[in-house]
């Protein structure tokens, strides 16, 4: 009958759990699922990254394309993320348009990409007011067990370093661009954030990571980015319940550990794909 | 046109940059080898990994990849058919859908689904519905989803061997798996699970024998289930394209047969005899 | 033990009966799913030949099948419930059933009120009586001794105790509510 207490009331069961300090999965209130990266296996990409945070899985492939710079910043380039949920990953999404969900997640990494300062546009630029670079970060969520923002953000950092532009000239003749493919360079990370969502149980009881049916009986979610500097890039909590000034600053101290955790992650990965080659 | 407001806007119009390169790229290869090492017309498939239950919210799911081309399928259901006016008393509905990553392509692809991938997800859906014994499956429906990730050729072969083995990993009740196999007739010779560049390359022999073929096969009941071929080809060398097709299948299937062995396996001990 | 994969020839149909997991061509029985072999002598002629997987195969509601369901909504006519559980199989994909409301006991049906019988949240065991058609959902009745109501909250939100075949007590405030009780089953009282 323990299947069937889970099924038939999953609020009751969770709780059942969280009065011991732990959750059905066998983790710690505040422990992450087993996080792998894998970087630049899809060589169709400019730069490509696969993260899995437990089961959830999502890949984020880059790929640049060259564009008229914005009329209002005409020493910009343009960042487009785009977070796609297809009915691949999970049974509650719907083919066609992206839902709700996939908006807001879209939103979020673009609002992340601007405060953070991961990249500068201007680094984009290749001839003021005539051509500019245009990033297309396409993330794809390909197995989804919540806490789909983490999985984004260390997979959108991840590609971003891995992502390697040709060579553009302008021909002085012409005035048209002319690549080289051969001859690439790799993009200047500035910064490196990284997201650590919570979920708030029953107005109180405070969870990090949160997988897909956590989610779904949480009153609250929260997700907080820092970067190396333990500077706050974005805090993002829509609704729910309330939340203390005490519990959001262990939230924003746990995220900062999380942080130095994948940037680690990260230059580990890299680095042996480096020695491989 | 329309402006999207579901997603974050990006400039109105971009370029790939490989329109400007301002070398042309290396000469195509001789006769003989291919770029990636293998032979003309030999029965010369690229080799297959594949692997069952990746996705862990589907009912089944498998990843494959050939050569570069990776495509991941997960399957759901069977469920409550979405339209009642579709449901079927006597029968279940198998629904596919395929889709290309934007970034599966060397072009980049765009975010809604094109003509494209709804001929090959109509092409996928009529190789895979023979094979699934429907009538067990009264008024519900089961749903197909394949992504492709990268996109490096003979993708529809290698979607609906894909499809079939995450169908049986989800245990929906089959005739027989489904194999997926591709060729390229080239004027007198032909190339085996082409590459993307072998697919859309066009050869400088003016000849009547050009064109891709591709043939779904069940491997057990020596039965085709779907059968797609573009351009010009005469009736004997699409007869002999169709054979080479099926060879080419018969390659594939103990890659399979043990991936699926192994899914069962890993999901469960073998039963008492009890 | 023998694995198999669909479309595998298993044997000749004068050898062995077909059971679950496999079909019949040509005269030889073939498998239709991935999973093991499985041969089983069940006091018939030929032994019984089936392919089984670590779960039950693909359940689906069937005519006759004792379900597990959540009740939805509910409304003078009839009471609308999620199906959760085929016998002790979990469903992955949650099916919809209708209880109508001469279905829900089997002596004066005329008197039957939905409110006095189920209540929204309830967890009900049900058998399926009909596939329904192609406008309805599966039909369900609660019209037997062992069916009915199992697990009931109470307006207080406590989980109520059976105290009849009727009604139904809160442990918290003491109120009683009306329910179709199912009678109660030794392996319900643990959980």
């Amino acid at each position: 009958m323990a299947a069937g207490f889970k099924t038939a009331e999953p609020l009751e069961y969770h709780r059942s759990f969280l009065k011991e300090n732990c959750r059905p999965d066998g983790r710690e209130l505040s422990e992450f699922r087993t996080t792998t990266l894998n970087i630049g296996s899809i060589s169709t990409a400019d730069g490509s990254a696969l993260v899995k945070l437990g089961n959830t899985t999502v890949i984020c492939g880059i790929k640049a394309e060259l564009a008229n710079p914005p009329v209002e910043g005409p020493g910009k380039g343009y960042i487009v993320p785009n977070v796609d949920l297809p009915p691949l990953c999970s049974s509650r999404f719907r083919p066609g348009p992206p839902g709700e969900q996939a908006q807001a997640a879209s939103q979020f990494i673009a609002d992340v990409i601007e405060s953070s300062e991961v990249i500068q546009t201007e680094d984009l630029c290749i001839e003021r007011g005539k051509l500019c670079w245009v990033l297309y970060c396409d993330l794809m969520c390909l197995d989804y067990d919540g806490n789909l923002l983490d999985a984004c953000i260390v997979a959108l950092l991840a590609a971003l370093k891995n992502t390697q532009l040709p060579d553009v000239t302008i021909s002085t003749e012409t005035s048209a661009p002319e690549v080289n493919l051969e001859k690439r360079r790799g993009l200047h990370i500035h910064k490196h954030p990284v997201a650590t969502s919570f979920c708030i149980f029953d107005d109180s009881v405070l969870i990090v990571d949160p997988t897909a049916e956590e989610e779904s009986l949480a009153t609250a979610q929260l997700a907080v980015v820092t970067d190396e500097e333990g500077r706050l890039c974005s805090l993002h909590k829509p609704g729910g319940t309330s939340l203390s000034g005490e519990k959001l600053q262990e939230c924003i101290s746990r995220a900062t550990v999380r942080q130095r955790e994948i940037q680690k992650l990260i230059n580990k990965v890299l680095h042996s794909v480096k020695t491989d080659q | 046109m329309p402006t999207d407001t579901k997603r974050v806007r990006g400039p109105e119009a971009s370029q790939s940059p490989s329109l400007f390169v301002s070398k042309p790229a290396a000469a195509p290869p001789s006769l003989g080898t291919r770029a990636d090492g293998r032979r003309w017309g030999q029965v010369d498939v690229r080799p297959l990994f594949v692997r069952c239950g990746l996705v862990s919210q589907a009912k089944g799911s498998a990843y494959l990849e050939a050569g570069s081309t990776k495509l991941l399928c997960g399957v759901y259901g069977p469920k409550e058919t979405e339209r009642k006016d579709e449901t079927d008393m006597k029968c279940g509905r198998l629904t596919t859908d395929m889709r290309f990553a934007p970034f599966s392509c060397p072009e980049r692809g765009s975010w809604i689904q094109g003509s494209q991938d709804k001929d090959l997800s109509q092409m996928l859906h009529e190789s895979l519905q023979p094979a699934v014994c429907l009538q067990k499956y009264p008024r519900s429906q089961i749903e197909v989803n394949v992504m492709v990730l990268e996109n490096s050729g003979s993708v529809l072969a290698h979607a609906i061997t894909c499809a079939s083995l995450a169908l049986a990993d989800a245990g929906i009740e089959m005739y027989d798996l489904v194999l997926g196999c591709s060729i390229r007739q080239d004027g007198d010779s032909y190339v085996v699970d082409p590459s993307y560049t072998e697919q859309n390359s066009c050869s400088s022999v003016d000849s009547d024998n050009q064109g891709n073929l591709t043939v779904a096969f069940l491997p057990s009941l020596n039965q085709i289930s779907g059968l797609q071929s573009d351009g010009e080809m005469t009736e004997e060398t699409l007869t002999a394209g169709v054979r080479t097709c099926i060879e080419g299948c018969y390659k594939l299937y103990p890659v399979i047969q043990q991936a699926l062995a192994k899914a069962v396996r890993r999901a469960a001990p073998p039963p008492s005899e009890s | 033990m023998k694995l198999c994969v669909p479309g595998d020839k298993l044997c000749n149909i004068e050898d062995c009966s077909p059971g679950t997991g496999v079909y019949q061509r040509h005269g030889y029985i073939y498998s239709s799913l991935a999973g093991y072999v499985l041969r089983k002598n069940e006091g018939g002629q030929l032994p019984v030949i089936s392919v089984v997987r670590e779960t039950e195969a693909q359940l689906l509601p069937d005519v006759g099948a004792i379900v597990t369901c959540k009740v939805t909504s509910i409304n003078p006519r009839f009471a609308k419930v999620q199906i959760l559980y085929v016998g002790s199989t979990p469903l992955k994909d949650r099916f919809r059933g209708t209880i109508r409301k001469e279905d829900v006991r089997a002596t004066e049906k005329d008197k039957v009120e939905t409110y006095k019988s189920f209540r929204p949240g309830d967890i009900v065991l049900a058998k399926v009586i009909s596939l329904g058609d192609v406008q309805s959902n599966y039909l369900l009745t609660t019209a037997e001794n062992e069916l009915g109501v199992v697990v009931a909250h109470s307006e207080a939100g406590a989980q109520m105790v059976p105290i009849s075949w009727c009604e139904m007590q809160c442990p918290r405030t003491h109120t009683k509510e009306f329910r179709k009780v199912a009678r109660v089953q030794p392996e319900y009282l643990q959980a």
